[in-house]
């Protein structure tokens, strides 16, 4: 066995068959048993040291938290939800995530000259440094406009990029917004070509999530509420951006995101129009558009 | 595209390999807390040898039942046994160091043979624990018990496969 044998050289087929892979998934799911185990031998320590037992419950709850219930999620996600369209991102563990209830028309550099004329801040990439810096504003309070946004996928990829606008002084509150690159020639259920799906969502409080218990931001439940503030702020910001909305493109897309938040919709799907949009508006967007 | 689709996926998905991220991937917080939890467990071996050497003649008295009466050759002999599992311990504790580093780099083979020695590990423990009467808590086995099973969730995740199988060159 030797790093030769894993990996055949960039351009040869992909094989159909891989032991390293059967390996990989059995290792997969034998970690998610003993994780369970771990949890549980955990748990029954903090029965064993009195008061000091609490820190061990702080522990067996992380570790479900955060190890045991997104890999038993992962592993039964990777079984039961469908891995096409269905008009929902999906969380990294694999849950049903935000809905996708915008679509865009136009290039990368358009798009972001739209978003950022519009009043809207970059999310920055999940690093150490951005993660270092979400918990030095907290706790300092100082204001983190471009603190990142958790992944989110959708036809297998994480978001391409996001963008938010900070609610004034309250870090639990946002507007966000995610983009996805359509794959090319990929068209809507109905046969509408477009080449960027997004999904907005407004953050309205911090929680535990229901699914996996983790600490995470709580959505607001009327989802069109966010929809229609992303496209007022980007037609109002874009003479030139044109919308043209698909009536009760997702009605029947409702019920919970992935942490378990109600939502709630009309089904609109606006498809946004910015390949209009001139690219001078990016310099033009800089000192007005920081708002 | 000809042919029909399937009207359900093929259990032989599961076995496909992934799709090759490209070189340029960044190493994920998976693979660097899988390959600091195999340092830790190189820690946890060093601390556990200096504590049999330590108490060694009570390792020996209490756990074999051998005493030793001032003979010297006996003597010899159990400094010697000392000397040859301090050595062998020394020399597997190196070589998971290395395996650290490897898996730290991305190396594939290293990150499952790293998983498959977790894992029997693991197993070795689960079945004291279950067929036998083994317990284990803090004051026995639990921390080299939860860092082996952490390693093998770390290392199993698909960021650390992805990385570990990402193109080169």
């Amino acid at each position: 066995m030797g790093d030769t044998s894993e990996a055949p050289p960039a351009g040869r087929r992909p094989r159909r068959f891989s032991a390293n892979a059967l390996l990989d998934g059995f290792f997969f799911i034998y970690a998610g048993i003993a994780a369970v185990w771990l949890a549980w031998l955990i748990l029954e320590q903090s029965f064993d040291w009195g008061w000091f037992g609490l820190v061990f419950f702080v522990a067996f709850w992380l570790v479900l938290a955060y190890l045991v219930l997104p890999r038993l999620h992962r592993i039964l996600t990777t079984i039961y939800v469908p891995d096409y369209f269905i008009g929902r991102a999906r969380t990294s563990d694999g849950l049903l995530g935000d809905p996708v209830n915008l679509a865009f028309d136009g290039d990368e550099v358009q798009l972001h000259a739209a978003m950022r004329a519009a009043g809207w801040t970059r999310a920055d990439d999940v690093t150490v440094a951005s993660s270092w810096r979400i918990v030095a504003s907290t706790v300092t309070g100082r204001s983190y406009d471009e603190a990142p946004v958790s992944p989110l996928f959708l036809f297998g990829r994480q978001q391409d990029f996001a963008y938010q606008q900070e609610v004034e002084g309250n870090p639990a509150k946002r507007h966000h917004v995610r983009f996805w690159r359509t794959p090319d020639g990929w068209l809507l259920p109905g046969g509408r070509r477009v080449g960027w799906l997004a999904a907005g969502t407004f953050d309205r409080a911090v929680g535990f999530s229901l699914f996996t218990l983790q600490i995470t931001h709580k959505i607001d439940a009327d989802i069109d509420v966010e929809r229609d503030h992303i496209v007022a702020t980007v037609l109002g910001a874009n003479p030139q951006a044109t919308v043209d909305v698909l009536d009760d493109f997702s009605t029947g897309y409702h019920s919970r995101n992935g942490g378990g938040d109600s939502i709630s919709t009309d089904g609109g799907l606006p498809v946004l129009d910015v390949s209009e949009v001139p690219l001078a508006a990016i310099d033009e967007a800089r000192p007005g558009g920081a708002s | 595209m000809s042919g029909k689709r399937p009207a359900y996926e093929s259990p032989g998905d599961l076995a496909r390999p992934p799709d090759r991220p490209p070189a340029s991937m960044r190493r994920p917080a998976a693979t660097a807390f899988g390959a600091v939890l195999v340092v830790l467990r190189v820690v946890a071996g060093v601390v556990w040898l200096i504590a049999l050497a330590v108490q060694w003649r009570q390792v020996l008295e209490g756990d074999f039942g051998v005493v030793l009466e001032g003979d010297v050759d006996a003597q010899t002999l159990s400094d010697t046994g000392l000397v040859v599992i301090l050595a062998g311990g020394g020399v597997v504790l190196a070589v998971e160091l290395v395996f650290a580093v490897l898996v730290y780099r991305g190396s594939n083979w290293a990150r499952i043979t790293v998983m498959l020695f977790a894992t029997i590990s693991i197993t070795w423990s689960a079945v004291d624990y279950f067929g036998g009467d083994a317990e284990i808590t803090l004051r026995t086995t639990l921390v080299t018990l939860a860092l082996d099973i952490l390693v093998l969730l770390a290392l199993s995740s698909r960021n650390a496969r992805a990385y570990a199988r990402r193109g080169r060159g």
